[in-house]
């Protein structure tokens, strides 16, 4: 079986240690370089054209949204986790608008990582929970202090089902194949989520799924 | 003190440049005050002199005119008197020849008595000279007297006989002496007068002199001091500028120095928050790390080993958060990794976890591409003044609008707090925030008032690299 390839990208020597330590656990993975900053992790990545690149947000020249943007606009075959301190809003919805497949708190990066690997290597979205937890916290609260209703609650289930799919990356292909409906009509349906949730293109349509544990 | 247009001059200390200058005009000011009273006093002590002597030299030439014509009028009415005693004298001894109505004996005698009376009615003021004439006129008088009594008593033979040869050897040498006598008298009066008039005269031009004197001295002393309140006034002047110009400087050097002040803030700011997270923050998540792998090298089983790690685990944890606060706080690196919007999205969202108020964040057209300075201006700004509405004015909801067009960006927070009066209440959060605004150039306005909520408004203006 193929393994995994995986470029880890850090400023801190201390943390890649760490994570490649967990990595080189897994038999199906292997880590095949390290960067240092972003310009590096951009070049590595041509060079290298690694399955997997697991990045930190924070780091000099060219950080790591940026760097993320830059390589899956040139190669959208490389999943990118993005690794990061916040669970903020801001953060996740940046770094799905630059393309990340994965977003995971360094807190519980030791336990999620490998989840997290496999599950972008394998086409799928993977969020840390507690960042589902502080969106939903967040979104939660601000409905209660606005008196406004959730607007998931408007969404009919077939609506619900394809929000899923959708979020989880399944092109509208895909998701009529999958329904055994008419492309023409999942498109008509996702058009509706997306005025009723009030969001604009696929990354906030994502950060809603994560924010309601759709998906994770 | 001298003004000095080198950068590097430090301006003297303001109390002692007071102390100086304080003492100095003291004593100008009371040497002013000194010439000002003696030219005063000199004025009016002229006037006075001047209205009392011009009277005194006015009554002086009364008493002069009224004394020669009461002489005068003394003189003329023992003239008249004399002729009147005469002429009935003569006709009384001619009455036999020219056979008139002759007056009576009794009647020459009044007539006597009338020049002696107007004799002793002369005024009292006489001089010596005066006196003599007039006492040799009584004696010409006593003589007459005896002559009279003698001539009266004739009878009309000897009367006849001899009324001419008295006539002409007595009576008419008499009233000649008289006549000669008073001539003199009033001579020596109008000479006196005249001698008098000249004293009157001399009085008045010495009076004239003195005046000249006065008013020429009090004239000069005017100019004298008007000059020197002239260049006081100049030297008051000078001052003045150069301690608005001292005081200009200051401020001018407070202003960069608060503006430095800033500055340095920031950047410390940064560095302790790029230390603690780059640092303390990295080698507590590979720490993280590697407790993690430990309690995978350790049996499940072995329970209190297990429970001491995830302790550990625990510890390092709460301290990874913790420090990462504190890095947010002083320097929150979403300015840096998401641009300014985002960063503002973040701190909208902290604070409506930490507090119970719900802030929201509306942007319009904001460009990526802001200096570090404008990022860090409008960051600190919203910070300070969502704290503020969260913390202290007890708002349930606040506003960030931020919008930008071609040459600014225009940054405003609203909340509904019980808000402040901004004329009074000015904490150090605002003049923070006016710093910051004033070394970008921009402006800043706080309108509230108690129970109407608060409104921060502030324009920066934009470089050419930042317009979008």
């Amino acid at each position: 079986m193929r393994k995994i390839r995986i470029l880890l990208a850090d400023d801190h020597k201390l943390i890649r240690g760490g994570l490649r330590l967990l990595v080189e656990q897994q038999p199906d993975l292997t880590v095949v370089g390290e960067a240092n900053d972003g310009r590096e992790t951009v070049t590595l990545a041509k060079s290298l054209k690694p399955d997997v690149i697991v990045m930190d947000i924070g780091m000099p020249n060219l950080n790591g949204i940026e760097a993320a943007l830059q390589i899956t606009e040139a190669s959208p075959e490389i999943s990118v986790v993005m690794l990061s301190m916040h669970s903020d809003e801001s953060y996740v919805l940046r770094a799905l608008k630059a393309g990340a497949k994965g977003y995971l708190l360094k807190d519980s990066a030791e336990s999620d990582l490998i989840k997290a690997v496999h599950a972008v290597a394998d086409g799928k979205s993977f969020f840390s929970p507690a960042v589902s937890k502080v969106l939903l916290d967040d979104y939660v609260r601000k409905l209660k202090r606005s008196g406004a209703e959730d607007a998931y609650d408007l969404l009919t289930p077939r609506e619900r089902e394809i929000l899923q799919l959708v979020a989880e990356g399944k092109s509208n292909k895909d998701v009529a194949n999958l329904l055994n409906l008419s492309v023409y009509t999942v498109e008509t349906h996702r058009s509706n989520i997306m005025e009723k949730l009030n969001l604009r293109g696929i990354p906030e349509l994502i950060l809603f799924a994560v924010r309601r544990g759709i998906i994770s | 003190m001298r003004a000095s247009t080198s950068q590097n001059t430090v301006a003297p200390l303001p109390s002692a440049f007071d102390a100086e200058s304080s003492g100095h005009s003291k004593k100008v000011r009371r040497l002013l005050f000194i010439a000002f009273g003696w030219l005063l006093v000199l004025l009016i002590g002229a006037g006075t002199d001047a209205l009392f002597s011009v009277r005194r030299l006015d009554r002086a030439s009364q008493e002069v005119s009224q004394r020669f014509t009461a002489h005068n009028r003394a003189l003329g009415t023992i003239v008249v008197s004399v002729r009147v005693y005469d002429d009935q004298l003569e006709r009384f001894l001619l009455q036999d020849q020219l056979q008139e109505s002759a007056p009576a004996p009794v009647d020459i005698t009044t007539k006597i008595a009338a020049v002696r009376a107007a004799l002793a009615n002369f005024p009292q003021d006489r001089d010596p000279e005066e006196q003599f004439l007039l006492a040799a006129m009584l004696q010409q008088l006593q003589e007459q007297e005896t002559s009279c009594a003698v001539v009266l008593a004739w009878r009309s033979d000897l009367r006849q006989q001899r009324a001419y040869q008295f006539i002409g050897q007595q009576l008419i040498p008499w009233r000649t002496r008289i006549f000669e006598l008073t001539a003199q008298v009033s001579s020596f009066d109008e000479h006196k007068l005249a001698l008098e008039n000249l004293a009157v005269a001399e009085r008045f031009q010495s009076l004239e002199s003195r005046l000249v004197w006065l008013v020429s001295l009090a004239l000069i002393a005017g100019i004298l001091m008007s000059l020197v309140c002239g260049w006081y006034i100049l030297r008051l002047e000078r001052q003045a500028r150069q301690r608005y110009q001292a005081l200009a400087r200051s401020r001018l050097d407070l202003e960069s120095l608060s503006a430095r002040l800033v500055e340095a803030q920031e950047e410390e700011r940064r560095s302790i928050s790029r230390e603690l997270h780059d640092e303390v923050g990295q080698s507590l998540g590979a720490l993280l790390v590697e407790i993690g792998q430990l309690s995978k090298l350790i049996s499940p089983d072995d329970r209190v080993t297990q429970a001491q790690i995830a302790q550990i685990k625990s510890v390092a944890e709460t301290a990874v958060k913790s420090i990462r606060d504190i890095a947010l706080l002083l320097r929150p690196p979403m300015l840096d990794d998401l641009g300014l919007v985002p960063a503002l999205e973040w701190q909208a969202r902290e604070i409506s976890r930490r507090s119970d108020m719900e802030a929201e964040v509306q942007s319009q057209n904001v460009s990526e591409n802001l200096g570090d300075e404008t990022k860090v201006t409008v960051y600190r700004l919203v910070q300070e003044a969502l704290n503020n509405a969260a913390t202290h004015a007890g708002a349930k909801n606040a506003k960030v609008t931020i919008a930008q067009n071609s040459d600014k960006i225009a940054v405003e927070i609203t909340d509904d707090g019980h808000g402040f009066d901004p004329e009074r209440q000015r904490g150090m959060g605002i003049l923070g925030m006016e710093e910051r605004v004033r070394r970008l150039g921009g402006t800043l306005t706080i309108a509230s008032a108690p129970g109407k909520g608060a409104t921060v408004k502030a324009e920066l203006p934009l470089g050419r690299i930042e317009a979008p």
